[in-house]
């Protein structure tokens, strides 16, 4: 008789508790998405400043060693550069002339394409 | 033996909905467990607005542990456990006085104060107020595990794992309840009323 009796029974919930749920798990969500963005900007900020101030130590407590370093880097590069731009045929003549500057415009165009995409379907594809 | 394969192909796949994050398939999770989930918080001496709080963080920390769940123990045991963990915690919290194992002061019967035999015809509604409120009289464990036994089916293996406290504590809260419950229905149903065994 108990366990009938019990079990033929109803407990009262509130009309709407299902969709208030539902709407705290979604406002939940939405919190827990910004807050990674949040944690994401802060890290790149707190990145930012760090490897700055390391180069600036860097820089200050060896400048013979960083100079040395970017002159060979910097050697390198333009070695490299003149070697590859030779291959291109003649008729490119401007940027066989100023090929440095063309890469650093080539490098800012990326950088564009790349921070519109983010922009536009970033937080799509970081949570999809 | 098609039916049943169907059916647990249908729960496999609401399974795998509810892990995915579906806010459909979470939807029939809370419409199909509310009761439970209320039941619990209210036996266990919760009020009615803190009863609809820890309701709503059980379901939360459904909704964040169901990836984590692997099927070990039915579903519905699983809540249960949670739900009463959230809502122990609650108590502990907020109460000076944690009286979940006390007895009553008095021991009332149910069914008292009126004039009402044994051979009284009650019946329906009547008899599922009378046997409540015998529950209701109960320490709050004990009226837990008659819950977990009676209404939900449960083992006294799930109920220990539901309650967090070990088999034969569970067999003498049952024990012990269904004494008192025989005594307190008595005045209502007759000395041999069936409370289990």
């Amino acid at each position: 008789m108990l366990g009938r009796t019990l079990r033929s029974s109803s407990q009262a919930v509130p009309a709407d508790f299902t969709q208030r749920m539902l709407r705290q798990i979604k406002q939940a969500e939405e919190q827990k998405i910004l807050a990674r963005v949040v944690l994401q900007e802060r890290l790149a900020l707190a990145g930012c400043f760090v490897i700055g101030a390391a180069a600036i130590i860097v820089m200050a407590a060896f400048p013979d060693t960083i100079t040395a370093v970017f002159n060979s880097i910097v050697g390198s590069f333009t070695e490299r550069g003149g070697a590859l731009v030779s291959r291109i045929p003649q008729s490119i003549e401007t940027i066989r002339d100023q090929w440095q500057l063309y890469t650093v415009f080539a490098a800012m165009a990326g950088f564009a394409v790349y921070s519109l995409v983010d922009l536009l379907a970033g937080g799509r594809l970081k949570t999809a | 033996m098609v039916y049943k394969a169907l059916g647990q192909q249908k729960k496999d796949n609401w399974l795998r909905l509810l892990r995915s994050g579906d806010h459909g398939a979470f939807a029939r999770f809370i419409d199909k467990y509310k009761e439970t989930v209320f039941l619990c918080c209210r036996r266990l001496g919760l009020r009615e607005d803190e009863t609809e709080d820890v309701a709503s963080e059980t379901f939360m920390a459904a909704y964040k542990g169901l990836q984590r769940y692997r099927g070990q123990a039915e579903l519905s045991t699983w809540l249960w456990s949670i739900a009463y963990r959230q809502a122990v915690s609650y108590l502990r919290k907020n109460r000076k006085q944690l009286q979940l194992e006390a007895e009553p002061d008095e021991f009332r019967q149910a069914g008292s104060g009126e004039e009402q035999g044994p051979a009284a015809a009650i019946q329906g509604e009547e008899t599922e107020k009378i046997v409540w409120q015998a529950v209701e009289r109960l320490p709050r464990l004990w009226a837990m595990a008659v819950i977990l036994y009676y209404r939900e089916e449960k083992g006294i293996i799930e109920i220990a794992k539901i309650m967090q406290t070990k088999e034969n504590t569970i067999k003498t809260y049952l024990f012990r309840a269904r004494r008192k419950l025989k005594k307190a229905l008595a005045p209502a149903f007759g000395e041999d009323v069936d409370v289990g065994g």
